[in-house]
């Protein structure tokens, strides 16, 4: 299911943090993609507990989708094309 | 002629070489001991003399110096060197009309053939031992990029099917986590929507007359309202689907059937939110789901068969050992769902709340070892007799244990009659040590012998019930659940309820 939670930072706060970019990188070029924090943190190599927070963070500004089970969640991408047209912008824009 | 594939790979070959720091570091110690050399690289293999002339006289020292008829002598003799290099394989050296000298190295690998590294105007002869190290340093640069780019165009293949796959490993955790077909099949709904990056998916599956599609979810994520229809199976995509076993895919929809033995169902998705159209692509990894989600159905649909083979065992044990109980003992339907609120109220999860479902059918089911003249005995027990009675819940464990699917029941049967401060039995637990679900059993066991008729003693009305089993919270009965106890009783739905049940109609309040 979506969080419902309110965005708690802005999309390019999370821009600022490697983890989160690399997530969001990650998402917007695998858009069919959902994958659990264990899959996540293989293809961007980076710490499996810094991206849980992580995806955790981007749940909740609405950039990813839990979907939760029992034992398991697994995040996939929005699927607000004004949100996906925005974070387009940024990932184009030179850091 | 190179093919595309083989272009773009020898693009991809010289860029790398224009870049390689080794290539650098070589020309520069071959060209110190050369002098004056100048290097050139040659991205095809039958360059034009116009090509050549350009790239030949863009840096000769004595280019200026050269008559047009001496240019084309030395255009002439590069060809015959590149075409000797190309045919041979092999580097080879040239010497111009001028006294100055190069060598020309073809790049090739296997029989392709894509270009060269040359040098020109050495003053010096170039000797045989420089082109031969030159030729083996090359060949190892050259091995060495191609081995990369060999790499990363394995990694480009691989990485978006092992990311696919990893997709399709995660969604058949997701949907593999519940066996509840009311909570999977929005599940599989959800996932395919967001794999396939539609705007809606239904879910039908095929009746008992297999002549139906029984519509089951639909979600449509533009909040659009959603219908669910039948469908004949062999109309639309979806009946199609299933009619023929087969996808069936148009420019906004995609139906994929889900076949186990037999079509059993048939997953459509609709309208993409890029608005393009649904590609061979998206069928595959559609087919991938549908059988995945096959297999959860199924398995889903099985355990809900199990689920009421168990429930009606249960409630065939529950009705044999009925016959031997007086009729005021039989369970009653309020009970049932007074204990299951009170789990609920508890936070008990849904497969304790099933435990606490059987228990209320099985909880007095070693009364069957209780003789009828203690059973139906209207006055106090002996102590003999009471003895005999206290083994009832061992002796219920005995007769439920060999039932696999009750295994979770045994400890609730077994401790129902123990008390919150110890002085219960069989084992005299107290507190935490009896199951919660024990501790409900008890409290909702003692209410309902007090309210229904019960040959050793008086009924008492609901209100007196409650004001008993309030008297003895915290010393019979855990306070926590006594207190749930009270709450669920006070719910109109419950109380009516239970007035209908043992009083044949509701009491005026």
């Amino acid at each position: 299911m979506a969080s419902r939670c309110l965005p708690k930072m802005k999309v390019q706060d999370a821009f600022r943090s490697q983890v989160h970019l690399k997530i969001i990188t990650f998402f917007h070029e695998n858009q069919a993609s959902i994958d659990t924090p264990r899959g996540v943190s293989t293809w961007i190599r980076e710490d499996r507990a810094r991206v849980k927070k992580a995806l955790e963070d981007l749940v909740a500004m609405e950039i990813l989708i839990a979907h939760r089970a029992t034992s398991i969640t697994g995040y996939s991408y929005t699927r607000d094309r004004k949100l996906i047209s925005k974070i387009a912008r940024l990932l184009k824009k030179p850091t | 002629m190179l093919k595309t594939k083989d272009t773009a790979y020898q693009k991809e070959l010289f860029e790398k070489l224009k870049t390689s720091v080794s290539l650098k570091r070589e020309e520069e110690c071959i060209g110190a001991c050369l002098k004056s050399t100048q290097w050139w690289l040659i991205d095809k293999p039958n360059p034009t003399l116009n090509e050549l002339s350009k790239l030949l006289y863009a840096n000769c020292p004595i280019r200026k110096k050269r008559s047009a008829g001496k240019k084309k002598i030395c255009l002439d003799d590069l060809r015959a060197c590149l075409k000797a290099a190309s045919r041979d394989k092999a580097i080879k050296k040239f010497d111009c009309k001028e006294g100055l000298h190069g060598f020309v190295y073809p790049i090739a690998q296997g029989d392709k053939f894509y270009g060269y590294i040359g040098a020109c105007y050495s003053k010096r002869d170039v000797p045989t031992e420089i082109l031969n190290i030159f030729s083996a340093f090359t060949d190892s640069i050259i091995r060495e990029i191609e081995k990369e780019l060999e790499l990363s165009k394995l990694y480009e293949t691989i990485r978006p099917r092992a990311i696919a796959l990893s997709t399709v490993h995660t969604v058949h955790r997701l949907i593999s986590s519940t066996l509840d077909l009311n909570e999977l099949l929005p599940r599989i709904a959800r996932l395919s929507l967001q794999i396939m990056r539609a705007n809606r998916c239904s879910i039908k599956l095929v009746d008992s007359t297999r002549k139906i599609l029984l519509p089951k979810v639909t979600i449509d994520l533009r909040e659009k309202k959603t219908s669910l229809k039948k469908v004949r199976i062999g109309r639309w995509a979806p009946g199609k689907a299933v009619k023929f076993g087969r996808p069936i895919k148009g420019t906004g929809y995609l139906a994929m059937p889900f076949i186990d033995e037999d079509v059993i169902g048939v997953i459509t998705v609709y309208d993409k939110i890029d608005k393009k159209p649904f590609t061979t692509f998206d069928q595959e990894i559609m087919a991938t789901l549908a059988e995945q989600a096959v297999i959860a159905i199924k398995n889903a649909q099985l355990y809900k068969e199990q689920e009421k083979l168990t429930i009606g065992s249960i409630k065939s044990l529950a009705t044999v050992l009925d016959t031997r109980t007086p009729a005021t003992y039989i369970r009653r339907a309020s009970f049932s769902k007074i204990t299951i609120s009170m789990g609920q109220a508890l936070h008990l999860n849904d497969s304790d709340l099933k435990s606490l479902e059987y228990a209320v059918l099985l909880h007095d089911a070693g009364q069957i070892v209780v003789p009828d003249e203690i059973l139906t005995k209207p006055a106090k027990l002996t102590g003999k007799e009471y003895d005999v009675v206290k083994e009832h819940p061992v002796r219920g464990v005995k007769i439920i244990r060999h039932m696999k699917a009750l295994k979770s029941v045994v400890p609730i049967i077994l401790h129902h009659h123990e008390n919150y401060d110890g002085s219960g039995y069989p084992k005299g637990l107290k507190r935490d040590q009896i199951p919660l679900a024990a501790r409900i059993m008890a409290v909702v066991s003692a209410f309902e012998a007090m309210i229904t008729k019960r040959p050793y003693r008086a009924t008492r009305t609901i209100d007196e019930a409650v004001e008993e089993i309030r008297k003895y919270s915290g010393t019979q009965f855990d306070p926590k659940v006594v207190e749930v106890l009270l709450k669920v009783v006070k719910r109109k739905d419950m109380r009516t309820m239970l007035e209908r049940e043992i009083y044949g109609k509701p009491m005026p309040s």
